[in-house]
């Protein structure tokens, strides 16, 4: 069903139709980031090297510092880190492909055509969020080849999937929201350095345990903490469906701010084009 | 009709061309403030991050001080200054991209200063970004007993591994001339300084790295950066890390050198 377009308003546009263009904006955005592997590949290979080598030379860790009790290998510990920061590094490609649209002009050819404005941005967080899977999938597989188990066994690993899907929606949010309101690819790049500053002062690499002062309180109270926290109890002791909810609350509560501001941004933009 | 006598150029004539290019290329970093980014930022970062992060590492049984902020300064300093070569790289494929680099092929000028230049400008973006982060460092807490000596080693370690960096930042940019360069320079700095013993001695480290650590020159200019922050300066130790400056700039600059060849038509 063709309907019109208003504004910043869907006008009489089907659920099945909606649903289809999401589908439609969404393979377009999964299939425009496996066709570019200098975009996703680095987010794979990085957190890899890291892991690879933190494992190695600080291996030692896991035997005489505090916080790693029940860990048998760093690696094990590093499962949820090198997940949280593939998705965070992959899902800045959603911002920088909402730019892409924009200034190739795509961005106004879909809204001179009847898609449905919500779809536009829910098609993007879609392709994101599919990507974060497959990037979680690739990081179970890989390191379980290397000898981590997930002791929550497969409810672990479909939690852990589940996780990288929604913090794609997080990351993806906040890059859309910054390509809408300001268009440039550079703005939505300079998030690459804050995302690493959360990453680090956060547990994903060390436990909080082993930290002092200031830089333990901020770990410690850093929203990351709890997600990836919540996360890595599934790999190391078991399933905790307490812990997993505290994580997944936490990244689906971040996840409706980011797709919030992002719509607001969309709207903004939408009323500014008309 | 006899030519114009035209006076044979000195043996000095590129030091003129030589200083301008590096006061162009330190005047670069104020007019484009991302510069600054891998300079300043990234280093006192990475302090910041690996003192807060890694602090307990200092209870694994081979680390030689109690003090995390004297343990990570040098290898923040050594890191930042490896970018500060690899931001000559990049701002080298923005001139020849621009056109600025023909130009300066074409002028009389000899092909010396067009790496001498850079050498000197990334020597000093080294020091400013030591000069940072020591600051920082003493400011968090480091400690450095080694004194006046131990600051002339960390400060000779980062101008040195500055220096190398570009060497092997220009040499891929004369060969790759264009912004997928980039990524090859980052990922091989990243590399090098990650597989020594920036983190943990090698005496802690088990599995790959730590052959691969033993073997990376980087782990003796480490050394050689670090022993002011952790003891005495010796010279058991400053010797290896002179060593590995020295033939890190043959190789690298030598490498640099035959890449310009290739950008003449």
């Amino acid at each position: 069903m063709a309907a019109a377009v208003v504004g910043d308003r869907d006008v009489g546009l089907g659920a099945r139709a909606v649903v289809e263009q999401v589908r439609a904006l969404g393979l377009r955005s999964i299939r425009g980031t496996l066709r570019q592997p200098q975009v996703w590949l680095p987010g794979l290979l990085f957190p890899m090297f890291i892991a690879a080598v933190n494992t190695s030379a600080m291996g030692k860790a896991v035997e005489f510092l505090p916080g790693f009790d029940g860990v048998d290998s760093l690696l094990d510990f590093l499962l949820v880190a090198s997940i949280t920061q593939s998705v965070l590094f992959g899902g800045l490609a959603a911002g920088t492909d909402t730019t892409t649209d924009i200034q190739t002009g795509f961005f106004d050819r879909l809204l001179a055509s009847p898609v449905s404005r919500t779809s536009i941005l829910v098609g993007r967080l879609m392709g994101a969020s599919v990507t974060g899977a497959l990037q979680a999938l690739v990081f179970i597989a890989l390191y379980g080849a290397f000898g981590v188990r997930i002791a929550a066994g497969v409810p672990g690993g479909l939690l852990l999937v589940a996780y990288a899907m929604v913090l794609a929606l997080v990351i993806g949010g906040f890059a859309a929201l910054l390509a809408l309101r300001t268009g440039s690819a550079e703005a939505v790049q300079n998030m690459f350095p804050l995302t690493f500053i959360v990453l680090f002062m956060s547990s994903a690499f060390f436990p909080t345990e082993s930290m002092e002062g200031s830089y333990r309180s901020i770990a410690s109270h850093n929203p990351l903490t709890w997600m990836v926290d919540g996360m890595r109890y599934q790999v190391i002791v078991g399933l905790d469906w307490s812990q997993a909810a505290m994580s997944l609350s936490w990244t689906a509560g971040l996840a409706v701010l980011a797709i919030f501001g992002a719509n607001r941004a969309l709207r903004a933009r939408l009323r500014r084009a008309t | 009709m006899t030519a114009p006598a035209v006076a044979p150029p000195s043996v000095f004539s590129w030091v003129p061309l030589a200083l301008a290019l590096g006061r162009r290329s330190l005047l670069g970093i104020w007019r484009i403030p991302a510069a600054m980014v891998p300079l300043l930022a990234m280093p006192i970062f990475f302090l910041v991050a690996f003192s807060g992060s890694f602090s307990s590492l200092l209870e694994l049984p081979s680390f030689p001080t109690d003090n995390v902020v004297s343990w990570f300064a040098p290898f923040a300093i050594i890191q930042g200054s490896a970018f500060a070569g690899f931001g000559i790289g990049f701002a080298t494929v923005r001139d020849i991209e621009t056109g600025f680099y023909d130009r300066l092929l074409l002028s009389p000028g000899s092909r010396i200063a067009l790496l001498v230049g850079p050498a000197l400008a990334t020597a000093a973006r080294a020091l400013v970004t030591a000069t940072a982060v020591l600051m920082v460092a003493l400011v968090m807490g480091a400690r450095i007993p080694g004194g006046a000596l131990g600051l002339v080693m960390v400060l000779l370690a980062s101008m040195g591994t500055a220096v190398i960096s570009a060497g092997w930042s220009l040499g891929l940019v004369f060969r790759m001339p264009n912004q997928r360069s980039g990524p090859i320079l980052q990922l091989v700095i990243f590399v090098c300084t990650f597989l020594s013993t920036g983190t943990v001695p090698l005496a802690d480290q088990i599995g790959w790295t730590e052959p691969l650590a033993r073997l990376n020159p980087l782990t003796d200019v480490l050394a050689l950066a670090r022993q002011g922050f952790v003891g005495e300066v010796t010279w058991a130790t400053t010797w290896p890390g002179l060593v590995a400056l020295v033939g890190g700039l043959v190789v690298l600059w030598t490498w640099a050198a035959t890449g310009i060849r290739k950008l003449t038509p």
